[in-house]
């Protein structure tokens, strides 16, 4: 048999067509799992693949696209083998030896979290599971179809790649707009899946030919990957109940040929096409040439959502989730603070940020499992694409397994160790990675000598198979203030790296003025001198204004912002002040700040900061928070109890006082007196609903507790470890559903078996103070504010 | 397009015929504007004809069900509709979001969200009842799993008869809640005639301590 390598893309392969769609014909009920008749009517299962090998496909499908331990707790293993032998017996039936078995894996029907509550490393080993069962039964190749989510479709390529060293190919799923389920665009989904090194990629189900038309065309332009077509016999129509598809072979046939121009080269059906479908359109493209595509190749970096081109125009790369020379970041380090974290990577992307850098290292902290951790927290709230930075290869990995797209990697250098550490990395998991021109020797003085590194950089990369589009030169700024030819050198090499290396470049800016007064003035004045050199990526600090400034200016300067729309639209109805020092930019002069006790009353977030800040220059913060802080909030705590404000005007307070204790933190550092008590909070094990419990939270710390979150989906033991581990007094619990008040009143039982003296208070929709009662809580907590009250009076009665 | 009715999102948020201030008459305007842009609507329909048992059971597809509330509601019916709708992810991902920064925001989000998802309901409701007029049906008011005494469980049959994870990318977990979380999935009668079925507030049992019943204005 010819390897399914040696055709792939080289010649026309052709697929099978619909299988559920054929089946149910057969006698399939709506609502029954097809994979079960590879052991109840094998015979149909063989006659289903017989007859797409009579038509004259190349390749088949097993039939496990459902086959997983989920759905098939006790038997998984059966079934696979036996759609594998179905598959064998129709290829030696029906004399074609010369055809593919494909291993068929389709979506696990959960979604993965932060969106769902499948952890990736479960769904990666879900779909591991069935690899080496096919793998052990001899398929040809594995097949990923019809993925509605990237990130699940990167766990099932890690899972075949991982056990197997067979041909993936991958199939995805778009609506008619031209977006997976799950968010993501063809440019995100080609991006992901060429950075982990598919066969091939293309596009299955959910649309006819004609409707797939414009995302093929999409698709075409975006990778030079062979690509797969597969579509439906047109959108579902419905007659009795029962679905059915309409577009005829001949139809169907006349657009998978038109779609030969665009340059595919693998083709088959999906739902409610049969083997006249593929007789017709093999008549069709077998002896036509396949068409030679011209993909204009580009530099891509995304998030699940986000595509963020390199080298097109310069980018913004948000530096402040970096803990070097920030002492609140490095307390928020120190303290697991990850919430900290995420408030920095929302403001950055408020503020204009591209891509957000992600640097965690700090002694002390176990960087590997906090980069992972981040990761993952920071891709539930952020749509930017982050940049993963770390000098330890186990951080890079750790956190590039977790991510849900291609990360910029940061970074790796002209070391020959370092460089054989990291670039495996890049060849499996994707990603762009920013080189440094330094090496054994350190760092050059000349531009030609950092040339020289990143050359060898490029070199090393291509025996990697990393292309060098993938590779950014990070030209080193160096502070003027110990070589004052620093500047120039670096701006040589970025400028030398675009035209001598064809390579995109970064530069992490504020470095230059390292030990002068007034770094933004230097700052912002080398990031337009390096827009003006040809600067790719600028890392910089996107909530200051001078450097924003001097951002929109360089790019509307070298003709980078079309009409300089983004310049007016920034900067069109704003007055700049003339303040030469700070230079800032502001909207008019606001009016006099409202005391802070008024702002957390009206529920003023920003202002409340602001008048904390401006209280601390004449008031101790303990007196502050006594004084004004806590009167309002009380104030506003009563008017809820007593039902004259109502649940949104309590939120927004508590935003307030929230914002305003942040502000006497980043003042004065953590200072705001002794705690009143610590608390666990968790959301039980199966219940992904925690806004109730998240709310609890705010409150409970502005009223002066250290609250120990555990997040949602807590299974009981974590919540019982953690209890003892910390000697915890109140812990509280949220469900929603009667279906998880189950796992609380399981959370109960062992936190009594094992921390006795802790109180439990519940609280979530179904529950009642009878209910509560009932499942073994001390307390039922109606609301927010309830939770609170209660806490004061365990912490009052115990101390 | 689908719209979120300013009364039904002040209900959603425990407001009882009060007016709320301009900062969250802004806060709703503004998140109800990043809602549209961030839900993809998304439902799946199918028609089953339904027969009713002397021991009050009943056979929808292929169920078995017993629940004498979904009982009275289709009492008459000669065909039911079972329905799943979701306005997506993207109104999870605003929540997520801005649980980090601003909790009332999150509150806003949760119940433009649930508001949103109701609008959705309403027109594939209406949708369905249009279809029934041309067979002189009527529709009955919604049932969902969970409401009464209808078993959650028949979510795991939801999801499986209408395929939902993949027409309209709605999945479940062990624990049988919907993600998106802003998802619905009901039983619709179609019959010739109106039957006795209360609805809506009426037909709950916890109407009188329910912060979110209708109720008279003040």
């Amino acid at each position: 048999m010819t390897a399914f390598r040696e055709l792939l893309g080289r010649e026309w392969l052709f697929l099978d067509g619909g299988s559920g769609t054929i089946l149910q014909s057969m006698g399939l009920r709506g609502g029954e799992l097809p994979e079960n008749w590879n052991l109840t009517k094998p015979e149909n299962v063989i006659a289903l693949h017989s007859n797409y090998l009579n038509a004259g496909s190349d390749v088949i499908y097993t039939n496990t696209f459902g086959a997983n331990r989920l759905k098939f707790p006790g038997n998984l293993e059966e079934i696979v083998r036996a759609a594998v032998a179905n598959a064998g017996a129709a290829r030696i039936q029906t004399g074609r030896e010369d055809a593919f078995i494909a291993l068929d894996l389709g979506p696990t029907g959960r979604l993965l979290e932060p969106v769902g509550d499948l952890p990736f490393e479960k769904a990666v080993e879900l779909y591991a599971e069935i690899v080496r069962i096919g793998v052990r039964e001899g398929v040809d190749l594995i097949v990923i179809e019809t993925m509605s989510s990237g990130y699940e479709a990167k766990a099932a390529v890690l899972a075949a790649k991982e056990n197997s060293d067979l041909p993936v190919m991958v199939t995805v799923t778009f609506n008619e707009r031209g977006k997976m389920l799950t968010g993501e665009s063809p440019e995100c989904i080609a991006a992901l899946l060429e950075g982990l090194r598919v066969d091939a990629l293309g596009i299955n189900c959910s649309l006819g030919p004609k409707q797939m038309y414009p995302i093929v065309r999409e698709m075409s332009e975006l990778t030079d990957l062979p690509l797969i077509v597969k579509p439906n016999a047109g959108l579902p129509k419905e007659k009795h109940g029962r679905t059915y598809y309409d577009v005829t072979a001949d139809e169907f046939a006349a657009v998978m040929n038109d779609m030969a121009d665009l340059g595919i080269q693998v083709a088959g059906g999906c739902c409610g096409t049969g083997p006249d479908h593929i007789r017709k359109t093999i008549e069709l493209l077998k002896n036509r040439p396949l068409v030679r595509r011209n993909v204009r190749k580009r530099t891509v970096v995304t998030s699940g959502t986000k595509a963020v081109e390199i080298g097109a125009k310069p980018v913004i790369i948000g530096e402040r989730i970096n803990p070097t020379g920030k002492k609140r970041f490095r307390q928020a380090l120190a303290e697991h603070d990850i919430n900290y974290i995420l408030q920095e990577a929302l403001r950055q992307e408020d503020a204009g940020a591209d891509i957000l850098d992600v640097n965690l290292g700090m002694p002390g902290i176990d960087e590997p499992a906090l980069m992972e951790e981040t990761v993952r927290a920071l891709q539930g709230v952020t749509s930017l694409p982050l940049q993963l930075d770390s000098s330890d290869p186990e951080a890079l990995e750790r956190g590039m397994r977790v991510y849900n797209g291609i990360p910029m990697i940061n970074s790796v250098n002209g070391k020959a160790k370092n460089m054989k550490a990291v670039m495996p990395l890049i060849a499996k998991y994707g990603g762009v990675l920013v080189g440094l021109c330094l090496d054994e020797n350190g760092i050059p003085d000349t531009a030609g000598g950092r040339l020289e590194i990143a050359g060898r950089i490029c070199r090393q990369a291509e025996e990697f198979g990393i292309a060098r589009r993938d590779i950014v030169i990070d030209g080193l700024a160096m502070t003027i203030s110990s070589d004052q030819n620093s500047a120039n050198t670096a701006l040589e090499t970025i400028r030398r790296a675009r035209d001598e290396l064809h390579v995109s470049t970064i530069l992490g800016v504020s470095n230059i003025s390292f030990g002068l007064p007034n770094r933004q003035i230097i700052n912002s004045h080398f990031l337009s001198m390096a827009v003006a050199n040809g600067l790719s990526c600028a890392i910089i600090n996107p909530n200051n204004a001078d450097m924003m400034a001097a951002f929109r200016a360089s790019l509307a300067l070298t003709g980078n912002d079309d009409n300089c729309m983004e310049y007016i639209q920034a900067y069109g109805n704003v007055e700049i002040t003339s303040e030469v020092r700070t230079g800032s930019v502001s909207k008019t002069v606001p009016a006099q700040p409202a005391g802070l006790g008024v702002c957390i009353e009206r529920g003023l977030a920003e202002q409340a900061s602001k008048a904390a800040k401006e209280a601390l220059k004449t008031m101790a913060p303990l007196d502050l928070i006594n004084s004004e802080l806590v009167p309002a909030l009380d104030k506003v705590g009563k008017g809820f109890e007593q039902g004259t404000l109502f649940l949104p005007q309590l939120l927004m307070s508590a935003d307030a006082a929230k914002a305003a204790f942040a502000a006497i933190k980043e003042t004065v550092g953590d200072n705001s007196g002794q705690k009143k008590g610590r608390v666990i909070l968790a959301t039980v094990r199966g219940d992904i609903h925690d806004i109730g419990k998240n709310i609890v939270k705010v409150m409970l710390e502005n009223y002066g507790y250290e609250v120990l979150d555990l997040g949602k989906d807590v299974p009981p033991e974590v919540i019982a470890e953690t209890a003892v581990r910390e000697n915890i007094r109140l812990v509280g619990l949220s469900a929603l559903m009667t279906t998880t008040v189950v796992s609380m009143e399981e959370t109960i039982r062992l936190l009594r078996e094992r921390k006795p003296d802790a109180k439990i208070v519940v609280g979530g929709a179904v529950l009642t103070q009878e209910y509560a009662g009932r499942i073994g809580a001390d307390a039922y907590a109606k609301d927010a504010m309830a939770t609170v009250r209660y806490a004061d009076s365990v912490f009052k009665e115990n101390s | 397009m689908i719209k979120a009715d300013r009364k039904e999102v002040l209900r959603y948020l425990g407001y009882r015929g009060s007016q709320p201030s301009a900062e969250m008459t802004e806060m709703i305007s503004d998140c109800i504007r990043q809602l549209e842009e961030a839900i993809v609507p998304a439902f799946v329909y199918r028609r089953f004809p339904v027969v009713f048992h002397d021991d009050g059971t009943m056979d929808i597809a292929d169920m078995h069900i017993r629940s004498e509330g979904l009982f009275r509601n289709l009492k008459g019916c000669s065909a039911v509709y079972m329905t799943a709708c979701t306005i997506g992810p993207g109104c999870d991902r605003l929540i997520r979001r801005a649980e980090v920064t601003s909790m009332s925001r999150a509150a806003v989000f949760q119940a433009a969200g649930s508001a949103m998802a109701e609008d959705l309901c309403d027109r594939v409701n209406e949708e369905i009842r249009i279809r029934e007029e041309k067979e002189g049906n009527v529709l009955r008011p919604r049932f969902s799993p969970g409401y009464g005494d209808l078993p959650l469980e028949l979510q795991r049959d939801f999801m499986r008869i209408l395929n939902m994870s993949k027409e309209c990318g709605i999945t479940l977990t062990d624990t049988l809640l919907m993600i998106p979380s802003k998802s619905v999935t009901a039983f619709i009668g179609a019959a010739a005639c109106q039957g006795d079925a209360q609805q809506g507030c009426d037909a709950c049992a916890e109407r009188a301590d329910c912060i979110y019943s209708y109720r008279e204005e003040l």
